[in-house]
């Protein structure tokens, strides 16, 4: 049974993670986590010590769980790009902040660091309204490129397809064709994948108010730091991970927000997707690297989310999540591993790692930590 | 000439504006400066607004415009409800209330909940959505601050069926400092008219320091208006104006709400992810009838509904839960 523990500042409780039931397991690793829960409160997605309650966080339960595998992500970067007009200059401090909390980590353990920045940001140039159209368009705030469209009209494709900044409209046929898939997962496909220009997103029923200043751009290819290998692609360094882990302990790093313009790092360029198709900064591509395998179809942009998270679904405290997905590189590894990030309440899920500490923001709404006990039998 | 929608009743001369600034005056009467255009569309569970007694675990629209009358320092949605209604309009949805309807249906949404900011703002727009909604057969509700005047608490009261009315204090100490008005005597009366003939939920965000020790007060206040109002005490999330005050203490909390508990039915203390209060209880045996997971502001959700019909599965006592078809609308116009 996966445990997890909400903090909610000077206030926790423990629940099993499939069923939300209460559980408070007389565990060492349970006592060990929530204290780590309480030392380390989450300021906020948009706190200057966003990053640095991530090694802050890390050291700690590397202290007290001894892992030889961490996984990493830093994203204050990439919230406070998204919403706050900033400088070229203050975004260049800010993501060197990043980096500088990230060499702090390595500085203190001496891990092998693999970083892989998640891709360029760009500036909003405007957003393309698709709340008019006959049938329905399907998208979240949180993607830039791409919503799913569902029983278009005629005039809506007409109308789409001759759109400025739209770059095309791929029909689900082609999506299926270029990832396969099964068909369980077909059926959550759009009907059509509408694909914006760099630097337009689309605009479609519960979007949000808060207009991004800058979107992620045209991320065909991302940073990645590997030293003594050269991925080709995502897909190559779940790969680069297990022959490093031989000899070394390893941190799979995320810089959220990053992509080859700003990575400061020593870095080869990395392919980002698949043909036509790259990855947004989401559970994704993150599936992607930790399993080594293109997993846009598990939950793919544009699907009907809604139409699964109104039932009374298992997994209750990890968005849309259904299952925890198969085929994560930590959930195979023998050694220990944890994983600690200021993303969002996914980590648990598509990290695979033995124990997860993240922050529980919903919407830039910080609500305290999470962590989720998957494994204790390592300790 | 004066704008009487709210209880400010701003005066407004011609072509000018009041303090929420959407609404303008135009000749001989106050018109609505943006209608149709809204800030938010989309689907949620009725749980998160919250609603808690009424269509459990439905899927609902959530809708919202602008601005606001109040001027809470500690307003979870300051961008929109503080923001200038006039900035904001190029970000709106522009919807006809059919095409918002045709979109709640699509969206096979079986409710509409105005939340967001606050409805009297909006009233002539929210009147035509409610006329669509009820031609559909969609039961429309709303969160509320509950300052509209007499006037205009009818013409909610004709668009909506269920309302959740925020009571956020009682002195006028209180209401000066920490929302920007004189009075929340207005907002007493409205409750008490509103609970008459409407679904009733009120929530108190409560802020250590500022408005916990009138927790008692408004509990006893709720219960003569009718014990079986659900009440949902919110522990204060810090945004806006106050975001640097501390998180209030949950414990702390949790133990002043002992004596509410006595004399209201359905006390909630949520607003936090994980709450251990979000249940509702048989008030008779004790039973639990419904359960829910709370992942903190907005993002209640249901686990069961363990009710047989509205009554408690063990001892059959009556659970207050509205489950019917949408009320009619009985007064149209305008303040």
């Amino acid at each position: 049974m996966s445990i997890t523990v909400l903090d909610a500042r000077e206030w926790q409780t423990a629940l099993d993670l499939r069923t939300g039931e209460k559980a408070e397991p007389a565990r060492p690793i349970v006592e060990i986590v929530k204290d780590v829960l309480r030392r380390h409160p989450y300021p906020g997605d948009m706190d200057p010590g966003s990053n640095r309650w991530v090694t802050d966080t890390a050291l700690d339960l590397i202290n007290g769980y001894r892992p030889r595998f961490v996984f990493l992500t830093y994203a204050a970067q990439y919230f406070s790009t998204r919403y706050n007009a900033m400088t070229k200059i203050e975004r260049t401090e800010i993501i060197a902040d990043a980096f500088l909390e990230l060499e702090r980590f390595i500085d203190a353990t001496g891990f092998t660091a693999v970083v892989v920045g998640t891709g360029d940001m760009t500036p909003l140039l405007g957003l393309i309204d698709a709340t008019g159209v006959d049938g329905l368009a399907v998208s979240t705030h949180w993607s830039a490129r791409y919503a799913g469209l569902y029983e278009p009209s005629q005039d809506d494709l007409k109308l789409l397809n001759k759109h400025p900044h739209v770059e095309r409209i791929v029909p689900r046929s082609e999506i299926l064709s270029l990832f396969g898939g099964t068909p369980e997962q077909a059926l959550r496909v759009p009907e059509y994948l509408m694909i914006a220009r760099t630097g337009y997103a689309f605009r479609t029923i519960s979007g949000a108010m808060k207009t991004p200043v800058m979107i992620p751009s045209s991320n065909f290819t991302v940073p990645v730091h590997t030293p003594g290998h050269i991925p080709q692609a995502l897909t190559d360094i779940k790969n680069i991970l297990e022959e490093s882990l031989i000899e070394h302990q390893v941190a799979l790093v995320i810089m959220e927000g990053v992509g080859l313009e700003d990575f400061l790092w020593p870095h080869t360029p990395c392919g980002n997707g698949k043909e036509w198709y790259y990855y947004e900064p989401n559970d994704a591509q993150y599936l992607t690297i930790t399993t080594g395998e293109h997993r846009f179809l598990d939950y793919p942009t544009g699907y009907k989310y809604f139409d699964e998270v109104d039932t009374a679904k298992e997994y209750p405290f990890s968005g849309y999540f259904t299952s925890i997905p198969e085929g994560t590189f930590a959930s195979r590894f023998p050694g220990k591993s944890i994983a600690v990030g200021n993303k969002s309440m996914f980590m648990h899920m598509v990290t695979g790692a033995d124990i997860c500490v993240e922050c529980f923001a919903r919407n830039l709404y910080n609500q305290g930590t999470m962590a989720v006990i998957h494994r204790d039998d390592k300790l | 000439m004066n704008c009487n929608y709210c209880e400010r009743r701003c005066r407004i001369n011609p072509g000018g504006t009041g303090f929420c600034r959407m609404y303008t005056c135009q000749g001989d009467t106050v018109s609505e400066r943006f209608p149709h255009r809204f800030s938010a569309c989309g689907t949620s569970r009725i749980e998160s607004f919250p609603f808690y007694h009424v269509y459990p675990g439905s899927r609902s629209m959530a809708i919202g415009t602008g601005s606001c009358n109040f001027q809470c320092r500690y307003c979870s949605n300051a961008y929109i409800a503080k923001e200038d209604p006039e900035i904001m309009q190029g970000r709106m949805y522009r919807m006809s209330p059919d095409k918002l309807v045709d979109t709640a249906r699509k969206l096979n949404c079986h409710n509409i909940v105005f939340s967001v900011n606050e409805p009297t703002v909006s009233i002539p727009t929210l009147l035509e959505v409610a006329q669509a909604a009820k031609s559909a057969g969609i039961p429309m509700g709303c969160l509320t601050n509950g300052f509209a005047t007499k006037e205009s608490i009818e013409l909610l009261s004709s668009i909506f069926s269920f309302f959740n009315v925020s009571l956020k204090g009682l002195s006028p100490g209180f209401s000066r400092q920490y929302i920007g008005i004189d009075s929340s005597t207005p907002v007493l009366r409205n409750i008490r008219r509103l609970a008459q003939n409407r679904h009733v939920e009120v929530t108190t965000p409560v802020i250590q320091g500022a408005n916990d020790n009138e927790i008692d007060a408004i509990a006893e206040f709720l219960a003569g208006v009718d014990p079986e109002i659900p009440w949902h005490v919110f522990r204060l999330l810090p945004e806006d104006e106050m975001k640097d005050v501390p998180y209030p203490d949950i414990s702390a909390i949790d133990q002043a709400l002992q004596s509410a508990r006595k004399i209201l039915h359905y006390v909630y203390f949520h607003n936090f992810v994980g709450s251990a209060w979000v249940n509702t209880l048989c008030p008779a045996c004790g039973s639990v009838v419904i359960e829910r997971f709370s992942l903190g502001c907005g993002g209640d959700k249901l686990k069961q509904l363990l009710c047989q019909g509205n009554a408690c599965p063990r001892c059959g006592r009556e659970i207050r839960i509205e489950t019917g078809k949408p009320h009619e609308t009985t007064e149209e116009g305008h303040a």
